[in-house]
């Protein structure tokens, strides 16, 4: 099973950094399952919706093929005295789709856009306080307390124009209606949008104007999505398609095995997980037991996490591509817990007797939500987790549906129990505890849709963002791994690979983010 | 008297058509295994306890790899392909004759008050069928679950969703009976003896079900057999296209939709054992329909 790690996927990239000298003109078609629901950068914190905006859109900073972090709007940063923050010095003469000018207005509103209402990034700012424009070019980003990793954690904050927005009655995001940033997207990037057609085709073409140069010969993207895997694939065969990600885990082989295709694979850096309605007082789903919600008991909870056999899973689902997992981000990342490697081990009879032991020696039914578009063999996952739970006496109602319409679904709580992927956006432990951990609030816990809430991790939040010290910033990671996995808040189930199928003749940057990025790609 | 002799002649003629009796045998063979699946089923594919996934995606007995335990090897979660065929025809075959009985009466009825009364009501009803005939069968049925999905809540549709199917499918199919039941009647009705039920002052609700109906049996009869298999078809359609049933509780349609995932990866047992068992029903039950027409239609012998 452990044939990938993390490391070595960070190192798998094509042959694409060497510059793209061709000049022919290209059409490059890629596809995959799930269409980025918005063209807002600040409206879906999503990695499919992300990472198709980070060839449209720009931060601050940028992150390069092995994930380290490098200057993009802003040529460089530095800490503010005392550890009041972080002042970025931005590009000069950099322009928007447009032609408008980039500066430090456009930060700033850019700052006011991701932490207004209804934007979904709100936590990324979390620690912020302030931003201040200290001139046309040089930002100031004042935080509560010193936060070394601050720049790595805005990658993907990306900067709008503010006149474009204001012309166009968008200065806020969208989340739930549409407004014209929806469908429309004026960046700074090394793509521009020309047509957008939400679940049929979306495409791109080089920013001409760019500020950086471009390692690719592009001249159009078309990006279509193709919800049935299967049916992408047939696509890629025959031509049809350049690239596509993912591909059925079942048909590698052979796609490595035909002439003129390859295949690119390493692990995600996503932790495929389940997720309990720890505020619900009641079970939504039951058909029994609706005066109570056994999954408030953290013994009911590791049954669950006993039950699931995690080694199946992977050899029969996942085809052995995955690797379990016993926290909420992958082995190997910043912050991972050497203290606390182990998941619970498979343990149908001692997850039967801790079932009993709770109260529950009949088990009792629940509803399991589910998306079927969005990670690999999620749908399948979902209908083996039911039926190894099944083994137990507990019957999980597997509700499996489209991710379009599924944060929806969680956010109002219409959930007993769900299955969540989570890749760290700042590539270290505290991304998950910000988001999944910390007790929900209007900038934190964002993403913690059961409402987990314990005091004593929200208290160690803020010591982990801004200690300087990495010994005992990790002691204090450790003690959340820790607390995380005796109360069984979440249970981490695998990390999910990532495969890229295309064309021998394309070539690409594999970041195990699972990000795509055009610059990077060339047609040979 | 006269029912004997078609029956004896039935017979005959059965007896000298091996194509028949084959789909017969094949039909009848299938339809009990259907029926019985619960009790002669390997495995219940619907008790979640019942299948692990430690079994996943074994191969029929007879390829490399296979498990006697599952004859048909298993698909992605375990189930045994050939307990799944059972129930899923069950389903598929209880869904079909369902759906083909409401549009049998519904069509029935329809027609035969429309071809009894004319005028205005038969013009009614006729463009109506018209209308429906103008558009695929499919195409209805797709609309009917659309917008039940529209209007119902979540909830009600799923615990509606096998009666929505049957309805949908029964509305695509009523046309048939309606237009075969009123030319029929047209025909029958200036028949001496419907004419001396009219004078003698009979109820036309009477005339229609005692007289007519039993006259017009045998066309309907072909009808709903071609029907029937038509049913399992647009409901095997209807599930591949993912608005049927659900995967946990699968039908044909449903198993061929899950099998079309392994399309190309060399677990061929996953699409095709479903697809050829439908297929060998449908053609099966069609040519049963085949005889029975010209067993009702000497002209065409």
């Amino acid at each position: 099973m452990a044939r990938h790690k993390i490391s070595s996927a960070a190192l798998l990239i094509g042959a694409a950094m060497s510059v793209a000298s061709a000049v022919s003109a290209e059409t490059f078609r890629w596809a995959g399952t799930t269409d980025p629901q918005t063209m807002d950068p600040h409206a879906v914190n999503a990695a499919p919706v992300l990472s198709f905006l980070n060839n449209v859109y720009e931060g601050l900073v940028r992150r390069n093929g092995e994930m380290a972090v490098e200057p993009s709007l802003a040529t460089s940063w530095e800490p503010l005295p005392e550890g009041a923050g972080w002042r970025f010095m931005l590009r000069e003469g950099v322009t928007f789709h447009d032609g408008a000018e980039f500066n430090a207005d456009d930060v700033l509103f850019s700052y006011e856009r991701a932490v207004s209402e209804t934007s979904d990034v709100k936590s990324w700012f979390a620690s912020v306080t302030a931003v201040e424009k200290v001139d046309d070019y040089t930002v100031d980003f004042k935080t509560s307390s010193p936060n070394p990793l601050f720049p790595g954690s805005i990658a993907n904050f990306m900067i709008l124009d503010s006149g474009w927005a204001e012309a166009n009655d968008a200065t806020a995001p969208a989340r739930e209606s549409e407004n014209f940033a929806t469908r429309n997207a004026n960046g700074t990037g090394p793509f521009r949008l020309t047509a957008r057609d939400p679940g049929v085709e979306t495409r791109l073409a080089p920013n001409d104007g760019w500020w950086d140069s471009l390692d690719s010969n592009v001249t159009e993207a078309v990006w279509t999505p193709i919800g049935n895997a299967a049916t992408g694939l047939a696509a890629l065969l025959s031509g049809e398609i350049d690239f596509i990600s993912p591909i059925p885990l079942q048909d590698v082989e052979q796609v490595e095995g035909r002439d003129g295709f390859k295949v690119l694979s390493g692990l995600e850096t996503r932790v495929i997980m389940l997720g309990f309605g720890h505020d619900h007082d009641t079970l939504k789903y039951s058909d029994e037991t609706t005066d109570k919600n056994p999954f408030q008991d953290p013994r009911v909870r590791l049954s669950v996490a006993q039950a699931v056999d995690v080694a199946t899973i992977d050899r029969v689902i996942m085809r052995g591509a995955s690797e379990p997992a016993s926290q909420l981000l992958p082995e190997g990342l910043s912050g991972w817990s050497e203290a606390h490697p182990d998941r619970p081990a498979f343990d149908a009879d001692a997850a039967k007797a801790m079932l009993e032991e709770a109260g529950y020696p009949d088990g009792f039914s629940f509803g399991l939500m589910c998306p079927n578009d969005r990670y690999i063999n999620d749908e399948a996952l979902c209908r083996a987790v039911a039926s190894m739970l099944a083994k137990i006496g507990v019957t999980a109602k597997v509700n499996a549906m489209p991710v379009r319409g599924y944060w929806d679904e969680l956010r109002a709580d219409n959930f007993d129990m769900y299955l969540l992927g989570w890749s760290p956006g700042t590539f270290d432990a505290e991304h998950p505890i910000r988001f999944l951990a910390h007790t929900p609030g209007e900038r934190l816990g964002t993403w913690n849709f059961g409402g987990y809430s314990n005091a004593r991790i929200d208290e160690l939040l803020e010591p982990i963002q801004s200690e300087v010290d990495p010994a005992a910033r990790q002691a204090m990671i450790d003690e959340v791994a820790g607390i995380l996995q005796d109360e069984v808040a979440y249970v981490p189930l695998y990390t999910q690979p990532l495969i890229w199928a295309m064309k021998d003749s394309v070539d690409v940057v594999q970041r195990p983010d699972n990000f795509f990025l055009l610059r990077w790609v060339s047609v040979n | 008297m006269l029912a004997k002799i078609r029956e004896s002649e039935a017979l005959w003629l059965f007896r000298r058509s091996p194509a028949a009796m084959l789909a017969a045998l094949i039909a009848v063979v299938i339809i009990t295994a259907a029926v019985l699946a619960p009790w002669i089923a390997p495995t219940n594919p619907y008790d979640l306890s019942s299948f692990s996934l430690i079994d996943g995606l074994l191969p029929p007995v007879w390829q490399d790899g296979g498990d006697p335990r599952f004859l048909l090897g298993t698909d992605d979660q375990g189930r045994d392909m050939l307990s799944s065929i059972l129930y899923g025809a069950r389903l598929s075959l209880a869904i079909a004759g369902m759906a083909m009985a409401v549009a049998l009466v519904l069509g029935v009825g329809l027609g035969l008050a429309a071809g009894y009364f004319g005028g205005r009501f038969d013009a009614i009803v006729m463009r109506i069928a018209d209308i429906q005939l103008a558009l695929p069968a499919i195409l209805t049925a797709l609309l009917i679950d659309g917008i039940s999905r529209g209007i119902l809540p979540r909830e009600l549709h799923d615990d509606l969703r096998l009666g929505v199917i049957t309805l949908a499918i029964a509305l695509s199919l009523w046309v048939n009976f309606a237009r075969t039941a009123r030319a029929s009647v047209f025909v029958e009705r200036s028949k001496d003896y419907v004419q001396a039920a009219i004078m003698m002052g009979q109820h036309p609700l009477r005339i229609m079900l005692r007289h007519i109906l039993p006259n017009i049996l045998g066309p309907l009869l072909v009808i709903a057999t071609v029907d029937l298999a038509s049913a399992i078809l647009l409901e095997a359609t209807l599930s591949f296209l993912g608005v049927g049933l659900p995967a946990d509780s699968p039908s044909l349609g449903t198993l061929i939709r899950i099998g079309m995932q392994y399309l190309l990866s060399g677990e061929w047992w996953i699409l095709w054992i479903p697809t050829i068992f439908l297929v060998v029903l449908v053609v099966s039950i069609n040519l049963l329909g085949d005889f029975l027409r010209d067993l009702f239609n000497p002209g065409l012998r």
